[in-house]
């Protein structure tokens, strides 16, 4: 399933020689870089498959590399054409790398790619299970706010919403795990069939819905208690 | 092409440095004092000319209203951002000023980019007088916690100059290049940055890879508005206070006495960080001298607010980078103002660790400019840098809230698409609001720009069009639309919301090539110098030849006497002067050099000059 890009792309003209060029970022006959091809996801950039699980060394060495090849620091001198180029090439790079190192910006990538990133009709709506909780944390809030105003003692008031705010915190991180045990069947199902990985997805999607909603919820919380 | 130099555009002093061809080992270029720090002051004469440096310095005291200092804190910035600061700099801030403040000197108007085009061409005179060679190009050094359009106001100040502004560095990351390769340096380092008017944290990790050496910033933080002036404010407002409580004399804050008691507590601040206690004594006009000795200690409890402020950002720049202060390897110190005792014992506390502090705090920055410069010129071959933005790039939502699409310390070049579409049939503009900062409405962000994207009519969301945000390597924002619907590119004009536009600049440049006659005015003296000693060389040579019987006595003291007045004014820097004293030299030699001719050839040669003899 990996994605290597020089075979399953389709062959490419070099802008500068008009040649078929094998090369990835630069022209296999002139040398000159080359615009990303349109089929490249983060994952191809990087000649990774599209696991969930990065090996953080690697990711960095590759990064460091491409950088070397791409930054516009290499290309004060050269045309307009390469300068752009390269400005973009190198764009794509740092934001691939910066996409790729985060774990739950990852999966929110790999879910985009695949088409199966859906961020709910209600982005606000709490998740059926946490609502009894969320409602009670909302009227502590209310009333912190009002006590506020009104010069009355938040000492109660603020260690109710501490205690909410780390039950919030613990949900958050059993989110987190959740998410790493379905990027692990992901990783597994990646040679399986398609039906297998697209109810993966959907369930990395809820996750990710969920803790969304969830580490909103803990900044608000947050806010108000500085 | 002509040289390329890096430059250290800063707030009290500013300097040029180059790197050796040979060895690439960066050095400053000092300029016609002998001084590697041109002050940036920028001072109009009455006469017109645009006087820079040392001598507007001493201007400061002659004629304040005519002269500018730390006009860095003026860059990109909008009059309602500097309310407070007028309070404590003479700035005088020309009423009709919008979007970019116009600063009055004199009689005329300039903005904060033209007045550092004046300190950069100055600087490039520095260097071509040292090479001999014509510069055209730069790498100007800009605090890594500069935002969209501070940025672009110091590259629309090098455009002004007449440079080609090959890249903006950030100050702490370029002490960085300039530390590491003076002691090859590895692994995490941070830089702490406190200069006249700013305040830079940088951490950066520093990689050994096969094909070189990597500085990769992890993060940077900082404060555009804290530095070395504001212990000088600090300091000049309790004095203030204290002679007026003693003396009952008021002065205000703009005028020459006001600036001459800031030059003495300068000198003060500047004697205390090296000896523990030091005594002021100032003049005052009702003829006593206001005379009080104060100690470090006393100082440090004034200045400790200020230098307590730089631990927020420090502390934030370590958890973005995810690092305790242990986790650190090397601190290193950059900035006129870490030669503070107390900044350095707080630096040190903080990170439990001595800094470095082996170059010359004032110098560092511009030599790492010109390792830059250096890499810029010659190819990527054995140094890479990799900078990041310092704030979060955003656009305004429903609502004024902030959607943040790059986040802060994401490394440079970095992008964002948006898809945005029509909400209503036949709409035919989408408005965005670019802005960037860390806080959660757009009101309390800084605004980049505002722009329409214009759409053909069509029903409500047919039209999809991608908006392309990208941060160079400088830090600074180009935006780019497509039709996704056509498949067209999108023209879009951005309008900034605090900066000047390519037209002005144009203007500008042109004005400032006006003002070039202070250039001139360098080049005429030199050239008159040169003639004055050539013309003396051959007087001198003239008057042991016999021929010099036929002169009358009083030819003879008018020449001695010509002789004199041009020595006397070739030592002066008055080109015009110069020039009519050889003419009148010329004239006392006159028969002088016909004699001569007379001797050599037969015929005789009236009007020759006795240097062409």
């Amino acid at each position: 399933m990996n994605t290597a890009p020089t075979s399953t792309n389709p062959p490419l003209v070099c802008w500068n020689c008009h040649e078929r060029t094998l090369g990835t970022h630069f022209c296999s006959g002139c040398g000159k870089l080359q615009q990303i091809p349109q089929s490249f996801d983060y994952f191809a950039l990087f000649e990774m498959p599209k696991k969930l699980w990065i090996e953080m060394d690697g990711l960095e060495k590759k990064f460091l590399q491409l950088s070397w090849k791409l930054h516009p620091d290499n290309f004060v001198n050269a045309t307009e054409m390469e300068r752009e180029l390269s400005l973009k090439r190198s764009s794509e790079l740092n934001d691939a790398y910066r996409t790729l190192r985060d774990p739950v910006g990852r999966v929110e990538y790999l879910l985009g790619i695949e088409g199966e990133r859906k961020e709910g009709e209600k982005k606000q709506q709490a998740p059926p299970e946490l609502l009894e909780e969320v409602f009670e944390l909302n009227e502590s809030l209310d009333e912190l706010r009002e006590a506020r105003e009104s010069g009355g003692d938040l000492t109660a008031l603020r260690e109710s919403l501490e205690a909410a705010r780390n039950s919030f915190q613990e949900k958050l991180t059993e989110v987190d795990s959740q998410l790493q045990s379905a990027a692990r069947e992901w990783d597994i199902a990646l040679a399986g069939d398609a039906a297998t990985r697209k109810k993966i997805m959907a369930r990395l999607n809820e996750l990710l819905n969920r803790r969304s909603y969830i580490r909103n919820l803990v900044t608000n919380v947050q806010k108000e208690l500085v | 092409m002509g040289r390329i130099v890096g430059i250290d555009l800063g707030t009290t002093n500013s300097l040029v440095a180059f790197a050796d061809s040979q060895t690439g080992q960066p050095k400053c270029i000092p300029g016609p004092y002998g001084d590697t720090l041109c002050p940036s002051v920028v001072s109009l004469d009455p006469d017109g000319s645009i006087i820079v440096g040392e001598p507007a310095r001493r201007r400061l005291l002659t004629q304040p209203e005519r002269t500018i200092y730390s006009v860095k804190r003026l860059m990109g910035r909008g009059p309602s951002d500097i309310q407070s600061e007028l309070k404590l700099f003479p700035f005088r801030i020309d009423p009709s000023s919008k979007n970019v403040i116009r600063v009055v000197l004199g009689d005329r108007i300039f903005t904060p980019p033209e007045i550092s085009a004046f300190i950069l061409r100055e600087l490039k005179n520095w260097a071509e007088a040292f090479f001999g060679e014509a510069v055209d190009r730069a790498v100007i050094t800009v605090p890594a916690y500069f935002n969209d359009a501070q940025r672009q106001a110091t590259k629309d100040g090098g455009k002004i100059a007449g440079l080609e502004v090959l890249r903006l560095v950030n100050e702490p990351t370029a002490a960085a290049l300039a530390y590491g390769l003076h002691e090859k340096q590895r692994g995490r380092v941070a830089v702490y940055d406190l200069g006249g008017g700013t305040f830079d944290i940088s951490v950066l990790k520093l990689i050994s890879t096969s094909d070189g050496d990597i500085y990769q910033v992890l993060s940077t933080n900082g404060d555009t508005h804290l530095g070395g002036d504001d212990i000088d404010n600090l300091l000049q407002a309790f004095v203030h206070d204290l002679i007026l409580q003693q003396d009952e004399i008021d002065f205000s804050p703009h005028g020459e006495l006001a600036q001459e008691l800031r030059k003495t507590l300068i000198s003060l601040k500047h004697q205390l960080s090296k000896a523990e206690t030091a005594t002021l004594r100032f003049p005052l006009p009702n003829g006593s001298v206001y005379t009080r000795e104060f100690t470090r200690g006393e100082f440090e409890a004034l200045i400790r607010p200020i230098v307590d402020r730089t631990i927020v950002p420090l502390k934030q720049a370590l958890a973005d980078a995810q690092l305790r202060p242990a986790d650190v390897e090397e601190v290193v110190l950059v900035g006129g103002t870490t030669r503070t005792p107390l900044v350095r014992r707080t630096v040190q506390e903080f990170f439990d660790r001595k800094p470095h502090t082996e170059l010359n705090p004032d110098e560092v920055v511009a030599l790492g400019a010109a390792v830059q410069a250096n890499i810029l010129d010659r190819g990527v071959n054995n140094m890479l840098l990799l900078d990041v933005t310092p704030l979060s790039l955003g656009i305004e939502t429903y609502g004024g809230a902030v959607a943040k699409i790059i986040p802060r310390n994401s490394t440079i070049p970095a992008s964002a698409q948006e898809l945005y579409t029509t909400g209503v049939d036949n709409q035919t503009g989408i408005d965005i609001h670019v802005l960037q900062g860390e806080r959660e409405l757009a009101k309390d962000c800084r605004s980049l720009a505002r722009f329409t994207l214009k759409v053909p009519p069509a029903p409500a969301g047919l039209q999809r069009i991608e908006v392309r945000f990208l941060i160079d390597a400088n830090g600074i924002l180009q935006v780019a639309a497509k039709n996704l619907r056509s498949g067209e590119g999108h023209s879009i004009e951005v309008q900034p919301s605090y900066g000047i536009n390519d037209s002005e600049i144009e203007r500008m440049l042109e004005e400032s090539i006006e003002y070039a006659e202070q250039d001139f005015a360098e080049r005429q003296l030199i050239e008159a110098r040169t003639e004055s000693e050539s013309i003396l060389t051959a007087t001198a040579k003239a008057l042991v030849n016999p021929q010099v019987a036929g002169l009358s006595a009083g030819e003879n003291t008018k020449i001695a006497a010509s002789v004199a007045a041009l020595q006397e004014a070739a030592a002066g820097s008055d080109y015009k002067l110069i020039r009519k004293r050889i003419d009148e030299l010329n004239q006392a030699t006159e028969h002088l050099a016909e004699l001569l001719m007379n001797s050599a050839v037969s015929t005789a040669l009236e009007g020759r000059k006795l240097a062409e003899v």
